[in-house]
């Protein structure tokens, strides 16, 4: 899941993926903005098949907290 | 259930106008240098858009819309028997732009006119309103005007919408008829999300003074806008609109009983391309059956739906159509309506 999660966010910032490790804080990458937001949102949709409120999408801060959100689904 | 279906009626032209006035995205470096504003546009796809001057309203696109319909088609102003008009950038707070439109129009006094208040989902409120009516009896024709200026409600030195938004005004011809057989609606609120798309001054919970047209800098990134100008949180925006269309897309085509195969062309509001292509995606759409114009119009609101039929479908309703239209936004408020069309007018695109 971490594998496929860490791809698949790496394409949606368009980020090298060996840039991006499980305690990576998200938000704080380079390439996070409100405009690449909506990739991952649209990402975590299509590839996950997860609905989250932003309310609580907004509370998710490390790459590890996504893995933890596809995984628990 | 907010599930209707109405037999029997349908539109039976459709005309639209739009400001002259071309802007060009890419060369809009009023406030940001072209390298930022190359990555909105890009993302966003609005690549031109109209605007008014500053003396013309969604009102006087809508007449010339109107004026259009009405001369093309030969219609007797006389049996014009409803006209409702859809905007939230009206004339006046009042009275109601619809009653001057009857006037302009020169429509009889036994016309009921009325306007509704709501945002990209209204064409479809509009018309499942107009298709009521109708289905009540002895309302002859119907006229839908539906009329945006949405380039005098956002910033220009706002980022999040001072490129996304433009101006445009549609006219629509409602009837009778057995040719239309039937049509399905489904229309949506939460007003839990008000706060997501707002002009929160001006009206009259917090009424318009000094301090409310005062431009001020909004956030970290510099974004400048007044409380009299429209918000939107777009995250937000596209994260309840990729999970709730798609929903109540099927939910419509559910209770029509219509397979997807059936229908034609599939007509969204324009929001942006990059909401527009997920949808499409996601619901497995065919491009060729998608049409869109957020590329040339921007995002024109309610106008966007009618906007895109006039714009792109012309020549290519001729016979029985079936067209599904799915509407979201402000409010937010969102639906989503199957409806026929035979051999439907559609006008030339009237420039104001």
């Amino acid at each position: 899941m971490e594998e496929k999660l860490i791809e698949a966010l790496a394409e949606a910032l368009e980020m090298d993926r060996s840039t991006i490790n499980p305690d990576g804080i998200f938000r704080d990458y380079e390439n996070y903005s409100s405009l690449t937001e909506l990739s991952v949102l649209a990402m975590l949709d299509s590839e996950f098949g997860i609905e989250i409120e932003m309310k609580e999408f907004d509370k998710l801060k490390t790459v590890a907290d996504l893995v933890r959100l596809i995984s628990n689904k | 259930m907010s599930l209707l279906s109405f037999n029997n009626v349908g539109i039976s032209g459709l005309a639209a106008a739009v400001p002259k006035k071309i802007i060009n995205n890419y060369e809009h470096d009023l406030y940001f240098n072209k390298e930022d504003i190359k990555e909105v546009i890009d993302k966003i796809g609005v690549r031109e858009r109209r605007f008014t001057d500053e003396n013309t309203c969604s009102s006087d696109l809508c007449f010339s819309a109107a004026e259009n319909l009405i001369n093309k088609m030969n219609i007797d102003r006389n049996e014009i028997d409803l006209l409702i008009f859809i905007s939230q950038t009206p004339d006046y707070r009042m009275p109601a732009t619809s009653v001057l439109l009857q006037d302009r129009l020169q429509l009889p006094t036994s016309t009921i006119t009325f306007d509704i208040n709501l945002g990209c989902s209204a064409f479809l409120y509009g018309l499942s309103v107009a298709y009521s009516m109708l289905t009540a009896g002895n309302i002859r024709k119907a006229l839908v005007l539906d009329g945006e200026t949405r380039s005098k409600v956002y910033s220009q030195k706002d980022r999040k919408t001072g490129f996304l938004f433009g101006d445009g005004g549609v006219a629509a011809l409602v009837e009778r008829g057995e040719k239309y057989s039937t049509s399905w609606f489904s229309l949506n609120s939460d007003g839990s999300r008000e706060s997501l798309i707002k002009i929160p001054a001006g009206g009259y919970r917090k009424m318009s003074s000094c301090e409310t047209i005062a431009e001020k800098v909004v956030d970290e990134h510099g974004n400048i806008r007044s409380e009299e100008q429209g918000y939107m949180n777009g995250a937000d925006v596209f994260n309840f609109v990729i999970r709730e269309v798609p929903r109540d897309f099927d939910r419509l085509i559910g209770f029509a009983g219509v397979g997807k195969t059936s229908i034609d062309y599939f007509i969204f509001h324009q929001a942006n391309s990059y909401i527009n292509g997920f949808l499409a995606r996601k619901l497995k759409l065919p491009e060729e059956r998608t049409p869109t114009t957020i590329h040339k119009y921007g995002n024109t609101s309610s106008v966007s739906i009618p906007l895109t039929i006039v714009s792109e479908l012309s020549g290519r309703l001729n016979g029985q159509k079936r067209i599904l239209l799915s509407g979201f936004g402000v409010g937010l408020t969102w639906g989503t309506a199957i409806i026929q069309l035979n051999d439907c007018f559609i006008g030339e695109i009237v420039e104001v």
